[in-house]
């Protein structure tokens, strides 16, 4: 399978994401975004591995790692996010940054 | 106290070098004898500011009077301002001031010379507007600074031709090759434009009677030792460069005859002490220029250091008077001959040398200006007779003038009734002490001075006669005010500075300021607009929103890799 595939689409999601940290204003939304960009950076990994046909699959393991630091970044970022609501009723970065 | 004699000791320390420096030059009596020294060049050298020292008998003289009255007017401001909280710069302008004066008439370099002249204007500015609190002061110290700065243009360009046309910039080295009909009107003219803001001669004089809200002993410094003598010095220290040119010699004796018959006549006229002993300075200033004019710059320098001796001891006197009544008006005056004695005897003196009273040293240094007069009367060389004869006669006029005014100042401060409700006493020590000094001085420097019978004679009849008018008028019963209008308003000769000077000055003003509103602002202005402009812009990027810069941030990375893609 060509490498382009798998890039093009890892680069969508790049973008996607890094316009919704960019341009939204909700800050839930915004941590979908960086979610989006790690998942981009993932798919990175994994097709790299299989196109160098790696033997110890280390990009594989490496997105294992990501994943794992995804989710726990994920958690902190929506309990903060959850203490920012119960702070100040909003979870608009612009209505916050006020 | 001890503070403030360590300024008079700065002074007297000034005095006794001086002395030291001057004295041996006093040898004999002479007018600047200058000795040839190699032939001119005849390209100037650049104007340099070596102080060149040396000094002629005449000059020692005037040296030794400027520091010995600065001495005793520092001794005497310590019991009549030694209490001002800006004592201490006045007393130390005072020295700046002497040094100066020491400049002008010590240096044979006209640039030292020039600089000199130009310190000791600042000086006199700062110290007439010593009381700048009040409008008249500041308004006096302006007016002297203006009119005396204006005139001081014909200095420096008389500077530049002499440099020009003798090829030094060295009295030494130029004078012995003078009178030789190089360019000797021009710079005679220039140098009378000089003299004449500088010494208050007609019609740049009323700079002097308006320096009058300074400090007494100033005036007495300014009328006696420095400024308004070094006008008259110039005139005889350059006398060489244009003796041969009737033009200049013509001038100089109109000049002196209106301001002295002027002077004399406003004195007569004024209803304050001060200002008609300040008129009396520019009446007594005009009598020198006449000697000079008449050929005789010795007989004007004698006068100088005569007037300088007698006219400090009558401002002195007269401060002594303002100190004890509180006023210069003569309306406050009257009847201080018995508890001012030493100030009415030593004011009597000077009043009396003033006059030209035998055996005062006013009277023989008139005398020998009469003489001098009378001699060009001859028509033999500078001034033809008839004008040498009409300055005669303006001459004697004045003298008869001077001793009715000298007269009526005596007879209304120290004769008649007291003003009411004073207590009247006399001055302390310090300042009775350099009145008597000078009135010593004006005795003894009456020794060994040249005397003209016939002169003479004539000279003491007109004065008399003058002395006799008023006394006449007195007994009678006159209350001794005569104030037409035209003089009492001093003939209003400022109205045509004030009128015409604005008329010239309001426009082309008017020019400069537009002129710098929009020729030269537009650089400073245009700079503000384009930091204005600048800053806008840059103030969009400074948004306080995280989101926005992160968006730059990503912006300049995708800009970077697409111009590192493109390029490699």
């Amino acid at each position: 399978m060509s490498l382009l595939y798998p890039l093009v689409l890892s680069s969508a999601l790049f973008g996607i994401g890094l316009y919704g940290v960019l341009a939204r204003r909700n800050a839930v939304l915004m941590l979908l975004g960086v979610e989006l960009m790690l998942n981009a950076v993932n798919l990175n990994l994994v097709a790299f591995d299989a196109w160098f046909a790696d033997q110890l699959h280390t990009g594989q393991v490496l997105t294992l790692f990501t994943i794992t630091l995804a989710a726990a970044e994920i958690g902190l970022g929506l309990a903060i996010v959850l203490a920012l609501f119960r702070a100040v009723r909003t979870v608009d970065v612009d209505e916050v940054g006020r | 106290m001890i503070r403030r004699w360590s300024y008079v000791g700065l002074t007297a320390v000034l005095a006794i070098a001086v002395a030291i420096w001057a004295i041996p030059d006093l040898r004999e009596r002479g007018w600047f004898a200058y000795a040839p020294d190699g032939g001119p060049s005849l390209t100037p050298p650049l104007p340099t500011l070596s102080p060149d020292l040396f000094l002629y008998p005449t000059s020692a003289q005037i040296v030794l009077l400027a520091v010995g009255i600065g001495l005793l007017v520092q001794i005497y401001s310590t019991a009549y301002l030694g209490h001002h909280p800006r004592y201490r710069s006045y007393a130390l302008i005072i020295v700046l001031f002497l040094v100066a004066m020491i400049a002008v008439v010590g240096t044979t370099n006209l640039w030292t010379l020039l600089v000199g002249w130009e310190v000791m204007g600042v000086c006199s500015y700062l110290l007439i507007g010593h009381e700048w609190e009040t409008a008249e002061a500041r308004a006096g110290a302006a007016k002297a600074f203006l009119i005396t700065r204006v005139a001081d243009l014909g200095l420096v360009l008389a500077i530049i031709v002499i440099g020009e046309t003798y090829g030094t910039y060295d009295l030494l080295g130029a004078a012995p090759f003078a009178g030789e009909g190089h360019h000797s009107t021009a710079i005679g003219l220039l140098v009378l434009v000089a003299v004449v803001g500088k010494s208050a001669q007609f019609p740049l004089h009323s700079w002097l009677p308006d320096a009058m809200p300074g400090p007494t002993p100033i005036t007495a410094l300014i009328h006696a030792a420095t400024m308004v003598a070094a006008g008259v010095y110039l005139a005889a220290r350059l006398f060489p460069f244009y003796a041969d040119s009737t033009v200049v010699l013509t001038a100089m004796a109109v000049v002196a005859a209106i301001t002295m018959l002027m002077g004399a006549v406003l004195a007569l006229v004024q209803v304050d002490l001060k200002r008609a002993l300040a008129w009396s300075t520019v009446s007594q200033l005009a009598f020198m220029v006449a000697a000079i004019a008449a050929g005789d710059p010795e007989a004007g320098t004698d006068h100088l250091i005569s007037h300088g001796v007698f006219k400090a001891l009558l401002f002195l006197g007269c401060g002594c008077l303002m100190h004890a009544v509180g006023s210069s008006a003569l309306s406050a005056m009257g009847g201080l001959r018995r508890p001012m004695p030493v100030t009415f005897w030593t004011m009597t003196i000077g009043l009396a040398a003033l006059a030209g009273v035998v055996p005062t040293v006013g009277f023989f240094t008139k005398d020998s200006v009469l003489h001098a007069i009378q001699h060009a009367t001859a028509g033999d060389d500078g001034l033809a007779a008839g004008t040498a004869w009409a300055l005669l006669a303006v001459a004697l006029l004045t003298s008869l003038v001077t001793a009715a005014y000298a007269t009526r100042l005596w007879l209304r401060a120290f004769f008649g009734a007291a003003a009411e409700g004073q207590d009247v006493h006399e001055a302390p020590h310090a300042m009775t002490g350099p009145l008597v000094v000078l009135a010593v001085a004006t005795f003894a420097l009456s020794i060994g001075q040249p005397f003209h019978l016939g002169m003479g004679v004539v000279s003491t009849l007109v004065a008399a006669a003058g002395v006799g008018i008023v006394v006449l008028a007195h007994r009678d019963g006159s209350a001794l005010d005569w104030s037409p209008a035209p003089l009492a308003a001093e003939l209003g000769l400022d109205r045509p500075f004030s009128r015409w000077i604005p008329a010239v000055v309001a426009p082309v003003s008017r020019l400069v300021v537009d002129l710098d509103r929009d020729a030269v602002d537009v650089y400073p202005r245009s700079s503000a607009g384009a930091a204005g402009l600048g800053s806008r812009a840059l103030e969009l990027v400074q948004s306080r929103n995280a989101q926005r810069y992160a968006t730059i941030v990503a912006a300049g990375i995708v800009v970077l890799v697409v111009v590192g893609v493109v390029l490699t």
